[in-house]
């Protein structure tokens, strides 16, 4: 637990007391509601945290960094938005091994793309968006998002 | 016999990963017990979020009135409705998978399907990491990154607007409401 949680439970708190205030039967529904829907997708989120566990073992920066390489072709855009969208863990991860892959002379459009790919696609979450807002929205947004963190990791190294 | 099916279909990925787990139990001992560990920290430190989301989900559908929602993040909200997604989105952290439930409340509400594509893609933004990009990449880097994915929602909120067509909004209601 980190202050930010207490703050983030405080604040929640102070709202359902207000709630509570206005009107008692409805701040009760609202509680059920929520125990309702949280107790219904509990057994998903504990699997779907599993799988970012297991995924942050197998797939670690390391074994990204041996993969991309130091490409500076084309073709490292792509790579770098794959591995980048496959991969998950904290920003702070991919950051230093992306500032790594530039001192190795990747190109600026590999990396950024691997560090927007990073946090833009979200292939391990896939399954949680497709049982939330069905499979056409999340592999249409999943498709797109990667389309899209190589052409914005392309703009970049033709900018910068 | 027929709940457990039925339950299985919501919840496959329960079995998936279980099978996972096995797997790489057999070929590779320690990375299960360091991906489930893993897998449990990243549970504990979203635990607070969670639950602040299933509150505020209940909350908000008892209290926020489907106008409301209809005039500002509706239809017809434009490139506003775009705005305030965005905006949305760059504030909100932790993982995204917590606030999922939120978005289906917000879309069940009669939210249109851009807003929630816009608050997913400036999602992206953790804006406590950005004093770590600006001391690794320099800041033109880290304001082109930063500034190219806050764009990003006006890209994806329609490009997945018009993919999905005018009328899915009001379809993914309809089965909300069915369930």
């Amino acid at each position: 637990m980190t202050s930010t949680d207490y703050a983030l439970l405080a604040v929640t708190a102070a709202v359902v007391a207000y709630s509570a205030f206005r009107s008692g039967p409805k701040t009760k529904k609202a509680l059920r509601i929520a125990l309702k829907q949280f107790v219904n997708v509990l057994p998903f989120f504990i699997a779907v945290f599993a799988m970012i566990g297991l995924f942050e073992v197998i797939l670690t920066p390391d074994q990204i960094q041996s993969w991309l390489g130091i490409g500076q072709g084309l073709l490292a855009p792509i790579y770098a938005a794959i591995f980048g969208g496959l991969a998950t863990g904290p920003p702070a991860a991919v950051f230093p091994l992306g500032q790594y892959l530039l001192s190795q002379h990747a190109s600026i459009a590999a990396v950024a793309t691997l560090l927007i790919a990073w946090v833009a696609v979200g292939t391990i979450t896939l399954p949680a968006e497709i049982r939330f807002f069905s499979a056409r929205f999340a592999l249409s947004r999943w498709a797109l998002a990667l389309t899209l963190s190589v052409v914005l990791g392309l703009v970049m190294g033709w900018v910068l | 016999m027929k709940k457990l099916v039925k339950w299985s279909k919501a919840n496959w990925l329960v079995w998936a990963v279980a099978l996972a787990y096995i797997v790489v139990a057999v070929t590779r001992p320690s990375a299960a017990g360091k991906g489930a560990l893993l897998g449990l920290q990243t549970f504990g430190e979203l635990a607070a979020t969670l639950v602040t989301v299933f509150v505020i989900v209940g909350l908000f559908q008892v209290w926020v009135s489907e106008e409301f929602v209809m005039k500002h993040l509706g239809e017809s909200s434009g490139l506003k409705g775009l705005a305030i997604g965005a905006g949305l989105g760059t504030i909100i952290h932790g993982p995204l998978v917590g606030v999922f439930p939120l978005l289906k409340a917000l879309l069940a509400k009669g939210a249109r399907t851009g807003v929630v594509v816009a608050i997913v893609s400036t999602w992206a933004i953790k804006l406590p990491m950005i004093p770590l990009e600006l001391r690794l990449f320099g800041w033109r880097f880290t304001l082109l990154r930063e500034g190219l994915l806050f764009l990003s929602a006006f890209i994806m909120a329609p490009l997945m607007e018009l993919i999905l067509g005018k009328d899915w909004g009001t379809r993914f209601r309809d089965t909300i409401e069915q369930e």
